[in-house]
């Protein structure tokens, strides 16, 4: 497929800076001396920046100045500002910019300062590399003379975030300061999505120089592949050996992951689901990416999938990957999962995820929307049908024979109960955020999800403490929406300072604290695998009171649900409250996490527990050493 | 199997750093390293050497491509191509032995750069598989004080520059 470049472009033109896309249309402050903070706040604007999240600092501080001065001059002017949030903590700005670009497709921005307020933030900007989340971070650094000096609040963020992000600047030449920012956002956007840094030293903030307006930094090797992305196409051969497999296939069944949400791909996924009547599972990442209410969505499949996603994984013999990459907990066993597959085809942005764990006999890199778009017209144009009405009937008996249940007789109040009362009112349409753990596989079995975007949890990372900020960045992004953070008592621990965040800002974020009292899911695995030694994961002697903390914080709406028969009635308050609202419910502390497929087990090993039948008689086996994760 | 991968590598801050990084996070090793700048003073030519299965380094090719400062990728094993090493060696030699130790440099197509007894500076440039041998040579006939070599480089046998290997 490689083509040989001309002689003269030996090095892919190096040398020439790119123009940005409509270079014939001046920008109105081109010319212009500004220093290079108001540079950066100028290019945050010009990206359509609504909202930035930091905390401040010595060597950020000319940046934040620009920012007040950017926002008075806005206001006096009548325009809409660019707010800055400030949180407890710059981990906490990084899960807001997170949750502002989950929720809304667009760049998060985080601006912190050097050292600790950069270093803060490694956590979230792994957690959007591994995610695959699009945030540009802008870091203050110590002046460039002083770098490499130990001076006060230096980190060297370059080399750490090189090993985290999805790139790093740190600008030496301010001359380049515009186009570095600039191009920032072109690298978190495009291609497979991810977290960009760009590390700034307090000088180059304090430099004054002419605004471009316009300028992006040269990146011939990269822009070439990107282009390469848009310009590859499913050729009519390759088109034609697709329908080939799904015309031969009697079980097809679509594994879409959040590929597809991060693609903006989820309405040609599901025309293309339903122009030739292909189930989907999808991953936990993948969830929205269909209707999990639709006739055809087999909801998620993996460790805590639903017994019905994996069966059908189990059962199906042409498996079509879109968006979604075998990660260890889809198929922990590779060469185990989907065993009867005769096929598997493979669509993704990133050709380094073909092939990297489970081999496939048909693949295509590319934009995920263009590339379905064009499958569904090749395979209509052609008059491909197959009656599917047998596989999708034996698929809805699975759906309710093993469908998700629990103990529903208990006095004690079961989770799941909460959560179906909640989706009962949000009905699929509400945003939900959650931290790590069982309170997580929950909320990502029980809730419906009518649309992408709505469904917001650290899948790779599996960072606690990031249900919080994130539903704060994700009201930002969507003022007028429900937004609820499921959480349980020890993920919001971690980041609990961001609760009084959401009162500051007088946000109406719902949170709910699913209270097991310890690390439920850490308890569940030594339950399972350490003879019932809870090493570290009980918290019942701890003495916090969530009610006393949430009205401390301003929540007017701050209220524990400890009785089952009150859960109807109170979760309608909580919903309908206007502003702010906490509800802390006690949960019975037994309750586990089921389906569950062990660590480097296959499917049809999966636990059902008690309240879901099984298709076979599993023995619980501890994993072996290596598999211990 | 040994691979050797011909990286060229926009010459910007970090980027070697992103590049061995990359073979450190991902759990692949480097035998070798050289990296130099081009005629092009905003790229550098990094040559790596590297082993393992095709399907790791097929990883390894597409995720080097993945990073932004990477401009072209190419598995040179993959075709015909050209491996040059250069060493150069510091040996004290026993006066007597110096005629017939400049004899083998010279027969091995090597060079003596200083004559000193104490301090007898050779140079070969040869395939690895040579300068391993001449190295074991001169162990053999004289103590080596110092091994300083620079790492595989290598060419590929065509017409064309590097390009993105797909």
């Amino acid at each position: 497929m490689a083509k040989t470049p001309p002689k003269t472009d030996k090095y892919r033109d190096l040398t020439r800076s790119t123009q940005s896309s409509a270079p014939s249309i001046q920008h109105p402050l081109a010319g212009k001396k500004m220093t290079g903070a108001e540079m950066i706040v100028q290019v945050l604007a010009d990206e359509g920046v609504t909202t930035i999240f930091g905390y401040s600092g010595g060597a950020i501080l000319p940046t934040y100045d620009a920012v007040f001065c950017f926002n008075e001059d806005r206001a006096k002017k009548g325009e809409p500002q660019m707010p800055l949030i400030v949180p407890a903590n710059e981990q906490g700005a990084g899960f807001m910019a997170a949750g502002y670009a989950r929720a809304s497709g667009r760049v998060g921005v985080a601006v912190v300062t050097s050292g600790p307020g950069a270093t803060n933030t490694v956590t979230p900007i792994r957690d959007s590399m591994a995610d695959s989340i699009p945030m540009v971070v802008i870091c203050g650094q110590v002046p460039r003379s002083a770098i490499g000096s130990d001076a006060f609040q230096e980190a060297p963020v370059s080399s750490i975030m090189g090993s985290v992000a999805k790139h790093v600047f740190l600008v030496t030449d301010p001359e380049k300061l515009e186009a570095t920012v600039r191009t920032a956002f072109e690298i978190a956007r495009t291609g497979r999505p991810g977290p960009v840094v760009v590390d700034v030293p307090k000088d180059v903030q304090n430099w004054q120089g002419e605004f471009k307006g316009t300028g992006t930094l040269p990146m011939p090797g990269y822009r070439k592949r990107l282009e390469s992305l848009t310009t590859d196409i499913i050729d009519g051969t390759e088109a034609n050996h697709f329908f080939e497999m799904l015309g031969e296939s009697q079980r097809p069944l679509i594994y879409a992951g959040g590929g597809v949400v991060n693609g903006n791909a989820a309405e040609e996924l599901r025309e293309f689901a339903r122009a030739f009547d292909i189930p989907v599972v999808t991953t936990l990442m993948g969830i929205g990416a269909v209707d999990t209410t639709d006739k055809l969505s087999m909801r998620m499949l993996g460790m805590h999938g639903a017994a019905f996603a994996n069966y059908a994984v189990d059962d199906c013999d042409f498996l079509i990957a879109i968006g979604a990459r075998f990660d260890d907990r889809v198929a922990g066993t590779p060469a185990r999962f989907a065993p009867n597959a005769k096929a598997i085809a493979h669509f993704d942005i990133d050709r380094a995820e073909i092939n990297k764990v489970k081999r496939v006999q048909w693949s295509h890199v590319g934009e995920l929307p263009e590339a379905l778009r064009m499958l569904t017209a090749h395979g209509k144009r052609m008059g491909f049908q197959r009656d599917r009405s047998k596989w999708l009937e034996y698929l809805d008996e699975m759906r309710s024979k093993y469908a998700f249940n629990y103990d529903r007789a208990s006095e004690q109040i079961q989770p799941y109960y909460v959560l179906e009362e909640i989706n009962r009112v949000t009905k699929g349409e509400a945003i939900i955020a959650t931290g790590v753990g069982q309170h997580q596989m929950w909320s990502a079995q029980y809730f419906d999800f009518k649309k992408p975007r709505l469904w917001l949890t650290s899948g790779s990372m599996g960072t606690m403490g990031f249900g919080l900020p994130a539903a704060i960045g994700a009201q930002f992004a969507n003022p007028d929406k429900l937004v609820i953070d499921i959480d349980g008592d020890a993920s919001v621990r971690m980041n609990i300072g961001e609760m009084e965040t959401a009162t500051t800002y007088n946000l109406p974020i719902k949170l709910v604290v699913l209270n097991n009292n310890g690390d439920g899911m850490v308890k569940q695995w030594q339950k399972l695998f350490h003879k019932g030694r809870l090493s570290a994961s009980e918290k019942t002697l701890h003495t916090k009171d969530f009610i006393k903390a949430a009205q401390a914080d301003g929540y007017k709406y701050a209220v524990r649900l400890d009785k089952k028969a009150d859960v109807p009635r109170v979760i309608a308050e909580f919903l309908a409250f206007k502003g702010a609202a906490f509800l802390e419910v006690i949960i019975d502390p037994d309750a586990g996490v089921y389906p569950m497929v062990g660590p480097g087990q296959p499917y049809e090993a999966m636990i059902t527990g008690d309240w879901i039948p099984s298709r076979k008689k599993v023995d619980v086996k501890p994993p072996g050493a290596s598999e211990m994760f | 199997m040994r691979h050797i991968i011909a990286i060229h590598l926009q010459n910007e801050a970090g980027a070697l750093t992103r590049v061995t990084g990359l073979f450190s996070t991902r759990g692949y090793n480097i035998e070798s390293l050289s990296v130099a700048a081009t005629d092009d003073p905003l790229v550098s030519r990094v040559t790596l050497v590297t082993k393992g299965a095709d399907g790791v380094i097929l990883q390894i090719v597409n995720q080097l491509n993945k990073l932004i400062d990477v401009v072209a990728v190419e598995d040179l094993t993959r075709g015909e191509h050209i491996e040059r090493e250069l060493v150069v060696l510091k040996l004290r030699i026993e006066p007597q032995l110096v005629d017939s130790v400049r004899g083998y440099v010279v027969r091995a197509g090597g060079r003596v750069l200083e004559p000193s007894p104490d301090g007898f500076v050779v140079e070969l440039t040869a395939s690895e598989a040579e300068v391993n041998q001449f190295v074991s040579d001169l162990g053999g006939r004289t103590d080596i004080v110092e091994v300083v070599r620079s790492g595989a480089l290598a060419v590929g046998r065509n017409a064309r520059a590097l390009h993105v290997v797909r």
